[in-house]
């Protein structure tokens, strides 16, 4: 699937312009993560995918098709967005019926959906909370549970606005299997995250936005090396970065393997 | 001395909720035993349901006066037995800040200043007193250019720091923080940690849950460390990271601690384990340098 932005802007009926000319294209599988402050736009973009939010002006191209030609429920059956809050996007009194809502609204075939439902609660350890209310799941699981219910629709795209907030070690391992599972599937993965560990592990490209404005858009290493440029968004770089950097590393390194690396260099080189 | 002055003791501390059909959970902590003194900083970490949260709320107060359930063991906040007081008594002494700020907003106001001043005018703090405070507690939660503003149009940071600076303006001596970082971007949560500081280093007892180990590095003086419902250790933060195995909790250790001890096992450092982001920088330097 080719995804083609062209100068898109967006304003909120308020007036308040969120999406100040992006141009971006997504083609293949190669895992994105969309990082910046808080307002910086990253919701407002990644609701742009499916439609659920429409260019105020410029265009948004799917395999050529105008994103005007169809409507939100009809994209959604190729690209999916999986809400920031849990809450936003639960509404069924279980699991099943959750993981079942997309899937039966797209028309798939019950074969399919079963198979799919099986396949996503699985992937999402969701297997053994099918009959549970989702009310009655932890907030993570809660996450978990949205992301399934997008995944259970198979869409060849789909966008996971924040899944790291708030959860810890085992949580952000089973994003990344999945992130791992879906791409190995041939899924392009979007993924806004606040995490940069988890950001540098898991994705190759990097896009940057900074008040409505895309400002870097780069393999992750060489993202991670502008400096300047994340510190006008009031991005860290992770800590391990930092402390390369005040040690005046020529390279950027954004683990520990890359400082060991770096370090034992610069060991040998004072000897 | 009076900074060492305990002003939380929790002692065999079990508790189990009631669930809404009528039975009771597994024990949702299990013999907690730990005490803070006057002015720590003090994080409570641990992996999701570890018990970070029931232990918060067991010190304001919330367990067992909301929250129904077993609980066993006793909790003395200040001199008074959590059992025995009320929660309106012990939120004069001890605020909860909660992870979700929104869970914090009265919904009853349209200003950031009307919503600090919320809590003060149930009290009936005299309105001269109820501006200055307001005033003071904008400034020290970085807010003051924001007091006209509606709270619902504020970023994620700016919203918890809000909640924040509504608990504070109160005057507890000690605040307990929920995770309030957890949903914000590196530089909110950044924010919440350096106020959190400055507020400590007024003399506020802080103790807050949290789970990136970087800034609990950084800012604390105390830890304790949780896991599967029960307590792994507790004590200065720099001897606990020190011996702590963060995998077996499913926790990631500072990479302050992964790079000073890979030093120590390489022989090219014989001193204390690095905390802090400038520790870790200035061993390295003096590595570098020999």
């Amino acid at each position: 699937m080719k995804i083609q932005f062209t100068d898109l802007h967006f304003s909120y009926p308020s007036g308040d312009e969120a999406l100040k000319g992006i141009s971006l294209d997504f083609s293949g599988t190669e895992p994105v993560a969309l990082i910046g402050q808080n307002g910086s736009g990253k919701t407002t973009f990644a609701k742009h995918f499916n439609g659920i939010l429409r260019p105020t002006s410029g265009t948004l191209l799917i395999d050529g098709e105008d994103i005007h030609s169809k409507t939100t429920a009809e994209w959604s059956a190729r690209i999916g967005y999986v809400f920031q809050n849990p809450q936003d996007q639960l509404f069924l009194e279980t699991v099943k019926k959750e993981l079942e809502f997309g899937p039966k609204k797209i028309k798939m075939a019950q074969e399919r959906i079963d198979e799919n439902v099986r396949y996503a609660a699985q992937l999402c350890q969701m297997d053994d909370k099918l009959s549970v209310h989702p009310f009655d799941l932890s907030p993570t699981q809660r996450k978990f549970c949205t992301i399934a219910s997008i995944i259970a629709m198979d869409p060849e795209v789909i966008l996971l606005d924040e899944p790291t907030g708030g959860q810890d070690y085992d949580g952000n391992r089973l994003l990344e299997d999945i992130i791992k599972d879906l791409h190995k599937k041939g899924k392009l993965i979007i993924t806004i995250s606040h995490d940069m560990d988890f950001v540098i592990r898991n994705f190759e490209r990097v896009i940057v936005l900074c008040d409505g404005k895309v400002i870097i858009d780069a393999d992750t290493r060489t993202a991670f090396s502008k400096v300047e440029e994340l510190a006008s968004t009031f991005i860290e770089p992770p800590p391990v970065t930092r402390i390369g950097q005040a040690l005046g590393f020529d390279e950027t390194v954004i683990d520990i393997q890359q400082f060991f690396t770096c370090f034992d260099k610069r060991k040998k080189g004072t000897i | 001395m009076d900074t060492k002055k305990i002003v939380i003791d929790v002692k065999d501390f079990s508790f189990s909720y009631l669930m809404s059909d009528g039975e009771m959970q597994k024990k949702a902590v299990e013999n907690i035993n730990f005490q803070v003194c006057k002015g720590e900083f003090f994080c409570i970490i641990g992996a999701n349901e570890s018990g970070k949260s029931t232990l918060c709320n067991a010190l304001v107060g919330l367990i067992p006066h909301f929250f129904q359930g077993d609980m066993d063991g006793e909790i003395t906040v200040l001199g008074e037995d959590t059992r025995k007081s009320t929660v309106a008594d012990l939120t004069s002494k001890i605020g909860l800040v909660f992870q979700d700020p929104f869970n914090q907003l009265t919904y009853t106001t349209t200003s950031v200043a009307e919503e600090l001043a919320f809590g003060l005018g149930n009290i009936g703090v005299p309105r001269e007193e109820m501006y200055r405070r307001v005033n003071d507690v904008a400034k020290t939660m970085r807010i003051d250019h924001l007091l006209q503003k509606n709270p619902l149009e504020l970023s994620g940071g700016q919203v918890q720091r809000v909640a924040l600076g509504s608990v504070f303006v109160m005057n507890p001596q000690i605040i307990v923080l929920d995770e309030c970082t957890a949903q914000l971007d590196p530089l909110g949560s950044k924010e919440i940690f350096d106020v959190v500081k400055v507020l400590n280093e007024r003399g506020i007892t802080v103790v807050m849950a949290d789970n990136d180990m970087e800034r609990v590095a950084e800012y604390s003086d105390h830890v304790l460390v949780l896991h599967n419902n029960k307590q792994v250790t507790w004590g200065e933060t720099r001897e606990v990271f020190t011996n702590l195995d963060f995998s077996s909790l499913n926790l990631n250790p500072p990479v302050y601690v992964s790079i000073s001890k890979k030093y120590i096992n390489q022989g090219l450092w014989k001193k204390e384990v690095a905390i802090k982001e400038k520790e870790i920088i200035n061993i390295s330097r003096e590595i570098l340098e020999r």
